[in-house]
């Protein structure tokens, strides 16, 4: 098994819009499945307590158009993903906050919400862990379907393994 | 321009975090993702596991040496538990007990 990785991200100011955060789109098959260990989402700068939805979910093409940005290595010792960053959320990249949505149907896989103050964060159980396999027709995003109130200063992300 | 110094300001998972207040009692991560002592201590989880399905305790991006299930704030403590059971951090501020 290949190694953990995360797509995080601070300080981004988000479209004033339903957005999605971070976007992982597996690599074509046969190649490493991914398997999603944790999301979160808090506002670094947040004077304002207040409720937000937030929702992981799938989504097939069309893909959302994002900000490229390449996944971290959790361990210095281990190779790189073999997903890589860009900005059309095609299979094997990913990135983070989207300016369009894309037209590909959103299938809600999980649906929750937060206090800004307090951010969320989503730690699957074992039995819980989202695998997205290689040759996926969609991606998987965390995804705020709703504009927040305010739109500056968020951090987000995920990881996952490979494997 | 500067912060307000009434501003509770400390580091979670590598960004700088500005809050009003203080968490309110019973906020508990996860689902959390942070929680704000009257300090200006920001604590989360980092990225280490240690087997038993814990992850290890930051404040302000500093590890605490503890691994814990779940980190609560509860009438002004924080509080952590794990397969040691509740652990309260110290009104010293460094350690737990």
């Amino acid at each position: 098994m290949a190694g953990g990785y995360s797509l995080a991200a601070g300080g981004i100011t988000l479209a004033n819009q339903a957005v999605t955060l971070v976007f992982v789109n597996p690599i074509a098959s046969p190649n490493l499945d991914l398997e999603f260990r944790r999301f979160w989402i808090n506002q670094s700068n947040n004077m304002a307590s207040v409720n937000l939805r937030y929702q992981i979910n799938t989504q097939v093409t069309a893909f959302p158009t994002l900000v490229s940005q390449t996944p971290a290595k959790l361990a210095i010792a281990d190779a790189a993903s073999i997903i890589t960053g860009n900005t059309t959320g095609a299979a094997g990249t990913c990135g983070i906050n989207a300016s369009a949505e894309g037209a590909g149907t959103k299938t809600i896989i999980w649906a929750d919400s937060f206090n800004t103050t307090n951010g969320a964060l989503l730690v699957l159980t074992p039995e819980e862990i989202i695998e997205m396999a290689a040759g996926a027709a969609s991606g998987l995003g965390l995804h705020l379907p709703v504009a927040p109130g305010t739109l500056t200063n968020w951090a987000f992300g995920c990881t996952w393994t490979e494997g | 321009m500067g912060d307000d110094r009434h501003l509770l300001i400390g580091r979670a998972n590598g960004h700088l975090f500005r809050r009003e207040d203080k968490s309110e009692s019973y906020v508990v991560i996860p689902p959390a993702h942070l929680i704000t002592d009257s300090d200006g201590g920001m604590w989360t989880f980092g990225f280490k596991y240690d087997g038993y399905g814990e992850i290890n305790v930051l404040r302000n991006d500093m590890d605490t040496g503890e691994f814990a299930a779940r980190i609560e704030y509860r009438r002004g403590q924080v509080r952590i538990y794990g397969k040691a059971g509740w652990r309260v951090f110290s009104r010293s501020r460094r350690h737990f007990i």
